[in-house]
């Protein structure tokens, strides 16, 4: 592409917009609009995802012991645990540690823990598992496998509603993927119908472009510069909105509820924020391909 | 210099039919025009004038029959190359066919821009091609600005500056007074002489004389009589 082609497609360009600045402001709204909808699931998305790991990561199974297990045995159960795939790690937890921790949990109601005569914890081994062994189609079996072992009383691996939430997990991201794609295409039709109404209005210059010589690809390049230029204009704005919205309710979270405000919230990744500019442009683009496909077909 | 007609056939047309549904625009029209050559095509409305000159450029299909441009068999040219075809053939329409929202200027330019001429190139020949309609001092006027004899010689100047070796031009002076017509007609005069092979379809008997140009008559689709000059 020359100097002079360029300079053409950008006097076209800027003549479009000209044309019907309106409709074209209405089509970058659009765009900012889908980004800034497409930017809060993405951001729930990776939030509670982070959160599901950190806790995925802290899951271990608890295998309590039998009473009388004397030091031998524990040595050699100890030994066939570590021999389980899936086992990191195995630490022993005394009757004394296991009261002690359960103490230190309970804080100014620990004095309840005073009338007791006897510690009626068990002792116990603290399974950690290997990074890949935290889900639930493996760490179940594994804990059936644990709980068969001579010298155990019970296992414990993670709890229920962890389980549900791993499985709220995936709602959400089918839901998450629904409306992506919902709003994906709303956008596609509405930058398809802004260059459509665009091409209409300007259907005698293009005949008379057409008869005077020019290409196909002559005449579109300035539609799809145009889309193009509006996706990315429409991306930019909406991740402002998106950060501003966020920083906002960052803030008042701070303010307003002390538990939430434990939970570290981050805003998109420079890639995630990228991607989203990235389907902007897309978004565009498609919708100017299908229209252009229409219009100038033979 | 006037410019001889030559020997070799530039449009040849065999047998050709054109058919709209069941109205029939030409029928078994056989017609070869020379290097050089100034033609009219002339007959009453309806006898399928313009139907030939949109067949020799490509925006109509023949029904039956065949037509060679420049030796190039236009049934066989494939989509994608139409557009290098017209950059060849210089076409002046009735009705102007001006950008409205582009000037003088840049109407004319288009056609270099869309070849990827340099910008240089572009203003010298735009210049160059206003002077000869002489309009140097409206290049910056938007064509609803000019009158209809204006926008005509605009017309040829737009036809005119890819140097095309051969122009059609479909009832040209259509619109235009006697004084703008004859103004309008002198340009193609003068392309004629310079080489560039001319096919006027018109009703404008007066055209005639004006030109030793071979007159082919139309009627009903068909060719009913040539006179050579």
């Amino acid at each position: 592409m020359n100097l002079t082609v360029l300079s053409s497609i950008i006097r076209r360009v800027r003549r479009n917009i000209a044309a019907g600045p309106y409709l074209h402001l209405a089509a970058t709204a659009t765009i900012a609009f889908s980004m800034l909808i497409l930017g809060v699931f993405s951001i729930l998305y990776v939030n509670i995802s982070d959160l599901l790991r950190s806790w995925q990561q802290d899951i271990r199974v608890v295998a309590y012991l039998e009473e009388d297990l004397v030091k031998q045995r524990l040595e050699a159960l100890r030994q066939h645990l570590a021999e389980l795939p899936g086992v990191e790690k195995i630490r022993y937890v005394s009757k004394d540690e296991a009261m002690s921790r359960l103490r230190s949990q309970m804080k100014h109601r620990a004095s309840l823990l005073d009338g007791l005569k006897e510690n009626p914890l068990p002792a116990s081994l603290e399974i950690q598992l290997a990074p890949g062994w935290q889900r639930w189609e493996r760490l179940d079996p594994l804990a059936d496998e644990i709980k068969t072992f001579s010298g155990i009383q019970d296992v414990a691996a993670a709890e229920a509603w962890l389980h549900r939430f791993t499985g709220f997990m995936g709602f959400f991201r089918l839901a998450s993927l629904i409306v992506g794609g919902l709003v994906f295409a709303t956008t596609v039709f509405v930058c398809a119908n802004t260059i459509r109404l665009t091409l209409y209005a300007k259907r005698q210059e293009i005949e008379i472009m057409k008869l005077v010589g020019a290409t196909d690809s002559f005449v579109k390049t300035p539609f799809y510069a145009q889309n193009i230029l509006e996706g990315a204009l429409g991306g930019i704005v909406g991740l402002g909105f998106l950060f501003i919205s966020f920083k906002l309710f960052i803030a008042r979270l701070h303010s307003g509820h002390a538990l939430l405000s434990t939970f570290d919230i981050r805003f998109l990744s420079l890639t995630g924020c990228a991607a989203l500019l990235f389907a902007g442009i897309l978004m565009s683009w498609i919708g100017s391909y299908l229209s252009l496909r229409q219009f100038l077909k033979p | 210099m006037m410019v001889g007609a030559g020997v070799e056939p530039v449009v040849q047309m065999f047998h050709v039919h054109k058919r709209y549904g069941p109205q029939i625009a030409l029928r078994d029209v056989n017609l070869t025009v020379l290097r050089n050559e100034f033609v009219f095509v002339t007959g009453p409305s309806g006898a399928g004038k313009t139907t030939l000159l949109r067949l020799i450029f490509l925006q109509e299909q023949v029904s039956e029959g065949q037509i060679l441009v420049n030796g190039v068999n236009l049934q066989r040219v494939r989509r994608r190359i139409i557009p290098l075809l017209r950059r060849s053939i210089g076409f002046v329409f009735q009705d102007f066919r001006l950008i409205d929202t582009y000037t003088v200027y840049e109407n004319i330019a288009l056609v270099l821009e869309a070849t990827g001429r340099e910008r240089s190139y572009i203003q010298k020949k735009v210049r160059q091609v206003l002077g000869m309609v002489g309009l140097e001092d409206r290049m910056h006027t938007y064509p609803p600005r000019l009158s209809g004899g204006e926008q005509q010689r605009v017309a040829v100047a737009r036809a005119a500056v890819g140097n095309p070796w051969i122009l059609l031009a479909d009832e040209l002076t259509g619109n235009l007074d006697d004084d703008a017509a004859d103004m309008v007609f002198d340009l193609l005069k003068q392309l004629h002489k310079r080489g560039t092979t001319i096919v006027v379809a018109t009703h404008d008997t007066r055209l005639f004389g004006k030109v030793p140009g071979r007159v082919v008559f139309l009627n009903k689709g068909r060719i009913e009589d040539e006179k050579r000059p």
